[in-house]
């Protein structure tokens, strides 16, 4: 037992080395580098158009990097891609089955794919010769359910899955190409840089993961109390961690907020964050001053997912009633 | 809930996200009547739904996974319509209306926006008989009262109930939205935007000032 005691030291001792090392690199807490920062003032976002069609709950939805065009995903067993601007539905894809998780749009505009509870990531292909969207590949090797993915080009994706894993595949071949291991518990979410060299995940091992995509390895680990159920999604508490140093920089929470966030959206210049919670509000907080600065609120208005445009000029929120909406 | 009597399953918090399409699918489950879900499996997703502390790095067991693969889609279809149905009713509180209500005179416009059940939201709409836009919008409201019976819309003759005095033609059609105690000028193309209007032209009839969107940044 000698050994064991040793090794748990040991631990302890890094564990203090690496509070230590951090604590020396704050210098000042967020608060007080933001004091002098002009307040946001009331955000208040008014829905534009409703994008109807779906016949049950919005699960996801995902915005081309057009800011035109978007897709979701329903318990409806469909995936919708619609012209935000004309609110026309440009395609309707059947899915085999209803339990869909997630769905992303390629940056190419090309594709888009979705995951839930069958395991799998499929990839559909919009732009078919014969005008047909039929399902081009699907990559099954996940022993759990898919809960993230996100195209890193036409031929690459990464998931996240239930199994604790998330995995870099090879489109074309549907092959695994990296697998990303080290999470204890299942990954409910993944986001990519804007470099596309990196990815942080988040699981429900309380821990949020930046990974290196062409290494293979894990760069950073983020967390140790709370439940990270989507990444930069926290459930119970929106945190905001600085990655160069290494630390979290400030919780956004109120005290009427009871229950945790499921879906984040930062605004394009980061100084707002639409968070999505599991009681169907959207708050919207001043990243700087972590003060809540608006919240998105229509007549039966509940929020399952939410996602900024890459121009940042709108929103969309999809919903319980099968209904999305475009705010600005 | 969705679920029949006593295959009640607590909803707890997770509505959205990954772990709220695992509740949903333990409530389907729960409350199939496929006889492909036996007892021991439906109390096996009962525990699930109710993890202990240790468990809750893993959010669905082995078994569950093997029932997703005998899943029948039949039940799907049923159980669906039941939640938005049941969500509906319970998120929609007070009466239900299914038409637009003809207001008589000005007393009775006073007597609907003060004594409507205090949740429900009150659009009365002045028309006049040959203005512009008027016509339309009656049409357009038909169309939104079938769709929206939680909402009590009204509409009022200018010239018949005297309000004619108050609004000239020129600023007719008039919409005017009511909700609780608080009177506030309609942002029609945001408000009923929110509704999904239908055809858009019918806004341009609208007097009012349109809203200019501010950018998200």
């Amino acid at each position: 037992m000698g050994e064991m005691e040793q090794l748990r030291k040991e631990a302890d001792n890094l564990k203090d080395q690496i509070t230590a090392a951090r604590k020396a690199m704050q210098d000042t807490t967020l608060q007080e580098a933001a004091a002098s920062i002009n307040v946001v003032g009331r955000v208040q976002l008014k829905t534009r158009k409703t994008l109807r069609g779906h016949l049950a709950k919005i699960y996801a939805m995902h915005w081309s990097t057009d800011s035109k065009l978007c897709v979701s995903a329903s318990q409806d067993g469909k995936l919708i891609v619609w012209d935000s601007i004309t609110t026309n539905k440009v395609n309707a894809i059947p899915l085999k089955s209803s339990w869909v998780m997630t769905c992303a749009y390629a940056p190419s505009g090309n594709l888009v794919a979705c995951g839930g509870l069958d395991n799998m990531c499929s990839i559909y292909n919009l732009k078919g010769k014969d005008g047909n969207v039929k399902v081009m590949r699907e990559l099954a090797a996940h022993t759990g359910y898919l809960s993230c993915c996100r195209f890193l080009s036409d031929s690459e994706i990464i998931t996240s899955s239930g199994d604790c894993t998330c995995v870099l595949w090879d489109i074309e071949t549907g092959t695994q190409k990296t697998i990303f291991a080290g999470h204890q518990g299942d990954c409910m979410s993944l986001a990519v840089s804007p470099d596309f060299k990196f990815f942080i995940s988040g699981a429900c091992d309380f821990t949020a993961k930046l990974w290196d995509i062409r290494e293979g390895t894990c760069r950073q680990t983020f967390g140790g109390h709370e439940n990270l159920s989507r990444i930069n999604y926290i459930l119970d508490l929106c945190k905001l961690y600085d990655l160069r140093a290494d630390q979290e920089l400030i919780t956004y929470q109120d005290s009427s907020i009871m229950c945790g966030v499921t879906s984040l959206a930062p605004s394009l210049s980061g100084r707002l964050l639409l968070a999505g919670y599991d009681d169907f509000n959207v708050n919207i907080w001043d990243t700087l001053k972590a003060e809540r600065v608006g919240v998105l609120a229509g007549h039966d208005n509940r929020v399952s997912c939410i996602g900024v445009s890459s121009d940042g000029m709108a929103c969309c929120t999809g919903s319980w009633d099968s209904f999305l909406k475009i705010w600005n | 809930m969705c679920s029949c009597g006593e295959e009640e399953l607590e909803l707890a918090a997770n509505h959205t996200g990954p772990k709220g399409v695992i509740n949903d699918w333990r409530r389907f489950k729960l409350d199939s009547e496929d006889q492909n879900v036996p007892q021991n499996k439906k109390e096996l997703i009962r525990q699930m739904s109710h993890p202990r502390d240790d468990d809750r790095l893993r959010k669905m067991s082995v078994q569950e996974y093997e029932m997703i693969q005998e899943e029948d889609e039949r039940y799907l279809k049923h159980y669906r319509k039941q939640c938005m149905q049941e969500m509906h009713q319970r998120l929609s509180f007070g009466p239900r209306f299914d038409s637009v209500h003809e207001l008589q005179s000005g007393e009775d416009f006073l007597e609907v926006i003060e004594q409507e059940h205090r949740l429900t939201l009150v659009i009365v709409h002045i028309y006049q008989h040959g203005v512009k836009g008027c016509e339309q919008l009656n049409s357009c409201l038909d169309c939104l009262a079938l769709e929206f019976p939680g909402v009590k819309f009204c509409r009022i003759d200018a010239v018949a109930s005297g309000a004619a005095e108050r609004f000239s033609p020129e600023v007719l059609p008039a919409l005017l939205v009511y909700k609780a105690e608080n009177f506030f000028a309609p942002d029609v193309e945001a408000f009923l935007n929110e509704y999904g209007l239908l055809p858009e032209k019918v806004l341009t009839a609208c007097g009012e000032d349109e809203d200019e969107g501010g950018d998200l940044e």
